[in-house]
C-alpha cells in the first residue's frame, strides 16, 4: 500500500514537472514596461503626471493590439511601481520590477536623487532604463543601459545666460536658490559660470541660497534688490517660485525674475497668481499655442484628466514612445527577457531624429539627447506661451 | 450542569490550547528545520505550487504583493503559502521534535556560544535559500536587517535611558558618510576622490574596518548630544538633537568634497547578505549584553530617577556619555550598510522622513526590549514593503496601525521583556 502511495506521489511529480516545460513553451509573450514613478511622498504631482501619461500610452497600444516587432503582435503590460519620492524605494522598485516582474524595459524614475541609484540598479542588471526627468550628469553617466528624455543642467545654464544677455542686454545678474537641493545647486552654479563667461567676474552681483522648506526669503531679496542686479534667476520648484516671486514684488522687485525647467509644473501659475505673469523661464515644452502632434497630446490629457499636462508628463509620453520605436525597432522578441533587454538597449542607442512632442532627439553616446530649450513666457492670461527656441550648436 | 455545546468560540478556544499544547513542545532547533525545509520545497518546487495554483510565478514577498494586484489570486496565493509554508515547517516540526529536543538539551550542556552559533547558522541558511530566488528579496532582507540595526540602538537611548533622542539619522549620516568616503578614496576610481589607492581585491576584508571607523566618527558625534544632556531632560534634549540632525545634514550639503547635496554614488558592492547578517548578529549579541550589564541596569535608574540614581552612586554623567556614544556607534555601522547597500548617499535621505520611520519601528515594537525592536524593524519594514500596491493607502493604513497599538498597548507591542538566548534555545522536553 505504502508503496503504491510513493509511486503515485512519484508519477504525480514527475507529471508535474513534465507538465510544465509543455507549459512555457506554450506561454504567450507579454512585453511589459516599467514605470517607477513618486505617486506618493513629496512630490505626488510628478507621480500622478508620470502614470497618467503611461496610460494614454498604454491605451493606444492596446488599441493597436500591442507592439508589432518582426511582423508579429505582442501585448503590453505596464507595471507601475510607487517610490515614495525616495532613494532606496526607488532602488528596490527597480530590483523589483527586473529580477521578479522581469520587465523589459523601465520607464522613470523622475527626479534625479532617485535616478541616480536606480540607474546603477539597472545598468548592473543589463536592463535598459530611461529617466524622463533627472537633469543630472551622473544618472546616465559610464551607464550603457541608462538613457535620459531630457537636456542636462551644464545645457539649460548658459541657454538662460545667453537668452538674458540677447534679449534684454542685461549685464548684472542675481541668483536665489536652494543649497539643500541637488538639482536647483547645481543649475544655479552652471548659470553662474555661463553668465560670467560673458559679462566677466563679478557680473554676478548677488548669488544667495536657502535651504529646503524655507518660506521666508525677505532677507535674501532684500540683498538682491539693493545689489543693483538687473535681472533674478531663481532656478526652484513651483511651490518656493510662487513664494519668491510674490515676496520679490513686495520688496520692491521690479526686474524680470526668471526661472528653469522645474517652474514648467501646471501649479505654479495656480499659486502664484498674476505676480508670474510675463516672467520667463526654459523647459522642454510649451503647451500654449503648441502645433500638430504636441497639441493632439495636450488636448486629449486635457480631456481626460481635466488639466494641461506639465513637462513631466510630455517627457514620460516621449520616453515611452521612444521605448516603442526601439522595440518596435529591435528586430525580433525572443522571449529570453535577457537577450532581448540587450537589443532594445541597442535599438534605443541607435535611433536618429527622433521626433518627440517635446522637440527632436538624437542620443549621444552617454544616452543624452542632443535636443533644444524652450524659453516661455507665462503670458497675462497665465499660460505657458512658446517664445523661443534654443538649440545646441 | 454544563453542557459541552460546540460553539466557534468554544472551537476557537480548543484549537488555540492544542497549538499551544503542540508548539510548546518544538524547541527552536525544531522551527529552524522546519524553516529549512519549507524553504528547500519552495527552492525546488515553488514553481510547480505557484503553476497549479494559477499564479503567474512564486510569490516574491508571502503573496502580499499578488494578492493586493489581483484579488482573484488570494485563493491560489493563500493556498501557496499553505502547501509551502505553512504546511511543511507544521510537518517537518513535529516530526523532528524529538530529535530537535535531544540536540537542544545536548547544546545547552556546552558553552552558549556553540548553541547560537548552530542556531544562527540554521537561520542564516534559510534566509540564503529564501532569498536565493529573487535578488528583490535580497535587497528588502538586507534594508530590513539595517532598520533593525537601526530600531535597536535607539532603543538603547530612547528606551533603557529614557531620553528623547531626535539625532539618530544624523549618526546615520556621519557614518555613512565616514565608511563611503573610506571606502571610495582606497577603493574605488571616483569623481570626487580620483584613483583608488589599494588594490580592490582586499576592499571586502577591509569593510568591516571602514565600518568601525564610521561608528567611531558617528560616536564622537554623539558627544554634541551626550554633553548637553548632563543638564537638560526630555523635551529641551529632543529639541536639541533635532538640531544636531539639522546641522549634520547642512554641513553634509554644504561640504564640496563629499558630492554637497548631489550625494556620493558607486561606492563597491561590499554589503553582501553574510555581511550585514554577520554585523547585524553581532550588533544584537553586544547590545543585549550591554542593556543586561551593570551599566545596563545604571541606564534603567537614570531612567526611572536621574537623583535617586545619582544619591545611589550611579554615575550618571559617564552612563550617559557611554549610552550616547554606544548608541551612535550602532547607528553609524547601520549608515555604513545602508550606503552600500544603496551604494548611494545623499543627505536627503537622513531627515526628518528617516528619524520618523526609526521612532515608528521603535515605538511599535516596544521600549526596553531587544524582541520588541527586532519585531518592529521586522514588521513595519515588511509591511510597509508589501503594501507598497496600495499606493496612498499604505500612509492611512500603517499610521492607523501605530495609532491602535498605542492605544491598546501604549508601551508597543513587547516591551520591557528580557531577550534571553538561553532560555530560547532550551530544549522543551
Amino acid at each position: 500500500m505504502k508503496r503504491l502511495l510513493m509511486v503515485i506521489v512519484l508519477g504525480l511529480i514527475g507529471a508535474m514537472v513534465f507538465s510544465t516545460n509543455v507549459w512555457s513553451l506554450g506561454r504567450k509573450t507579454v512585453i511589459k514596461i516599467g514605470i517607477n514613478a513618486p505617486i506618493t511622498g513629496d512630490i505626488p504631482k510628478v507621480g500622478e503626471g508620470t502614470k497618467y501619461a503611461a496610460q494614454m500610452w498604454l491605451a493606444d497600444i492596446n488599441k493597436a493590439g500591442g507592439i508589432e516587432v518582426g511582423g508579429k503582435k505582442y501585448p503590453v503590460e505596464l507595471v507601475i511601481e510607487d517610490n515614495e519620492a525616495k532613494a532606496e524605494s526607488a532602488v528596490k522598485a527597480n530590483t523589483k520590477m527586473i529580477t521578479d516582474d522581469e520587465v523589459l524595459f523601465i520607464v522613470g524614475p523622475q527626479s534625479s536623487k532617485q535616478a541616480v541609484p536606480a540607474g546603477d540598479v539597472a545598468n548592473n542588471y543589463e536592463t535598459p532604463m530611461i529617466t524622463p526627468w533627472s537633469t543630472n550628469p551622473d544618472s546616465t553617466k559610464d551607464r550603457p543601459y541608462v538613457f535620459r528624455g531630457c537636456f542636462l543642467d551644464p545645457f539649460q545654464g548658459p541657454v538662460l545666460a545667453n537668452f538674458i544677455t540677447e534679449e534684454f542686454k542685461f549685464t548684472k545678474a542675481a541668483v536665489l536658490y536652494d543649497v539643500a537641493s541637488d538639482y536647483p545647486k547645481g543649475l544655479a552654479e552652471f548659470f553662474k559660470q555661463a553668465w560670467e563667461k560673458i559679462h566677466g567676474a563679478g557680473s554676478v552681483v548677488a548669488f544667495e541660497s536657502f535651504t529646503t522648506k524655507d518660506a521666508d526669503f525677505s532677507s535674501q531679496l532684500s540683498k538682491i534688490t539693493k545689489s543693483g542686479a538687473q535681472v533674478l534667476f531663481t532656478p526652484q520648484y513651483y511651490n518656493e517660485v510662487a513664494l519668491i516671486v510674490q515676496q520679490a514684488h513686495e520688496l520692491g522687485w521690479k526686474n524680470p525674475i526668471v526661472g528653469s525647467d522645474s517652474w514648467g509644473s501646471a501649479e505654479t501659475v495656480t499659486l502664484c497668481g498674476k505676480d508670474c505673469y510675463g516672467q520667463f523661464f526654459s523647459t522642454h515644452y510649451a503647451a500654449a499655442g503648441a502645433k500638430g502632434e504636441t497639441k493632439a497630446f495636450i488636448d486629449r490629457y486635457q480631456k481626460e484628466h481635466g488639466y494641461v499636462p506639465d513637462d513631466v508628463a510630455a517627457l514620460t509620453w516621449d520616453s515611452l514612445r521612444l521605448v516603442q520605436k526601439a522595440i518596435e525597432s529591435s528586430g525580433k522578441i525572443t522571449g529570453k527577457i535577457k537577450k532581448d533587454r540587450k537589443a532594445v538597449r541597442d535599438a534605443l542607442a541607435k535611433i536618429k531624429n527622433f521626433k518627440g512632442i517635446t522637440g527632436d532627439m538624437t542620443f549621444t553616446e552617454e544616452g543624452d539627447p542632443i535636443k533644444c530649450a524652450v524659453i516661455v513666457r507665462i503670458s497675462d492670461k497665465g499660460e505657458y506661451e512658446f517664445y523661443k527656441s534654443v538649440c545646441p550648436n | 450542569m454544563e453542557t459541552k455545546q460546540e460553539t466557534p468560540q468554544r472551537a476557537y478556544k480548543n484549537l488555540l490550547a492544542r497549538y499551544k499544547a503542540f508548539s510548546n513542545r518544538i524547541p527552536l532547533l525544531g522551527w529552524l528545520c522546519g524553516g529549512i525545509g519549507a524553504v528547500l520545497i519552495e527552492y525546488f518546487l515553488g514553481d510547480l505550487v505557484s503553476y497549479y495554483l494559477g499564479l503567474p510565478k512564486v510569490p516574491v514577498l508571502f503573496g502580499c504583493l499578488i494578492m493586493l494586484k489581483k484579488p482573484i489570486l488570494i485563493p491560489g496565493a493563500v493556498g501557496y503559502l499553505l502547501l509551502v509554508y505553512g504546511l511543511p515547517v507544521f510537518f517537518i516540526a513535529r516530526a523532528l521534535a524529538t530529535p530537535a529536543n535531544k540536540l537542544a538539551a545536548f547544546l545547552a550542556k556546552g558553552p552558549i556560544t556553540i548553541a547560537a552559533l548552530v542556531h544562527l547558522g540554521l537561520l542564516y541558511a534559510i534566509l540564503h535559500i529564501w532569498t536565493d530566488m529573487s535578488d528583490y528579496r535580497v535587497l528588502v532582507l538586507k534594508l530590513t536587517m539595517i532598520a533593525v540595526m537601526l530600531t535597536l540602538s535607539l532603543n538603547v537611548i530612547n528606551g533603557y535611558m529614557g531620553e528623547f533622542s531626535c539625532s539618530h539619522p544624523g549618526f546615520m549620516a556621519i557614518g555613512a558618510y565616514t565608511t563611503s568616503t573610506i571606502t571610495l578614496w582606497l577603493f574605488a576610481n571616483d569623481k570626487l576622490f580620483g584613483e583608488a589607492l589599494l588594490p580592490a581585491a582586499i576592499g571586502p576584508f577591509f569593510f568591516p574596518l571602514a565600518l568601525i571607523a564610521g561608528g567611531l566618527v558617528a560616536a564622537l558625534g554623539a558627544l554634541v548630544i551626550a554633553i548637553p544632556s548632563f543638564r537638560t531632560r526630555g523635551d529641551y534634549l529632543a529639541i536639541i538633537s533635532l538640531a544636531f540632525l539639522f546641522i549634520v545634514k547642512s554641513i553634509i550639503e554644504n561640504l564640496e568634497f563629499v558630492g554637497g547635496p548631489r550625494g556620493m554614488s558607486s561606492q563597491p558592492n561590499y554589503s553582501n547578505l553574510p555581511m550585514v547578517f554577520i554585523v547585524m548578529v553581532l550588533c544584537i549579541w553586544i547590545i543585549n549584553n550591554f542593556v543586561r550589564s551593570t551599566l545596563g541596569k545604571a541606564l534603567c535608574a537614570v531612567r526611572d530617577n536621574e537623583l535617586a540614581a545619582e544619591s545611589m552612586t550611579v554615575n550618571t554623567r559617564k552612563t550617559k556619555m557611554v549610552t550616547f556614544m554606544f548608541g551612535a556607534f550602532w547607528a553609524g555601522v547601520a549608515g555604513g550598510l545602508f550606503a552600500h547597500v544603496l551604494r548611494y548617499v545623499n543627505p536627503g535621505s537622513f531627515g526628518i522622513q528617516r528619524l520618523a520611520e526609526i521612532l515608528a519601528m521603535l515605538y511599535f515594537g516596544g521600549l526596553n526590549s531587544v524582541t520588541g525592536s527586532i519585531v518592529g524593524a521586522v514588521s513595519i519594514n515588511l509591511l510597509s514593503e508589501a503594501l507598497r500596491p496600495l499606493e496612498i493607502f499604505k500612509w492611512i493604513i500603517i499610521p492607523l496601525l501605530l495609532i491602535l497599538v498605542m492605544l491598546y498597548r501604549p508601551t508597543g507591542l513587547i516591551a520591557f521583556t528580557e531577550f534571553k538566548p538561553k532560555e530560547l534555545m532550551r530544549s522543551k522536553e
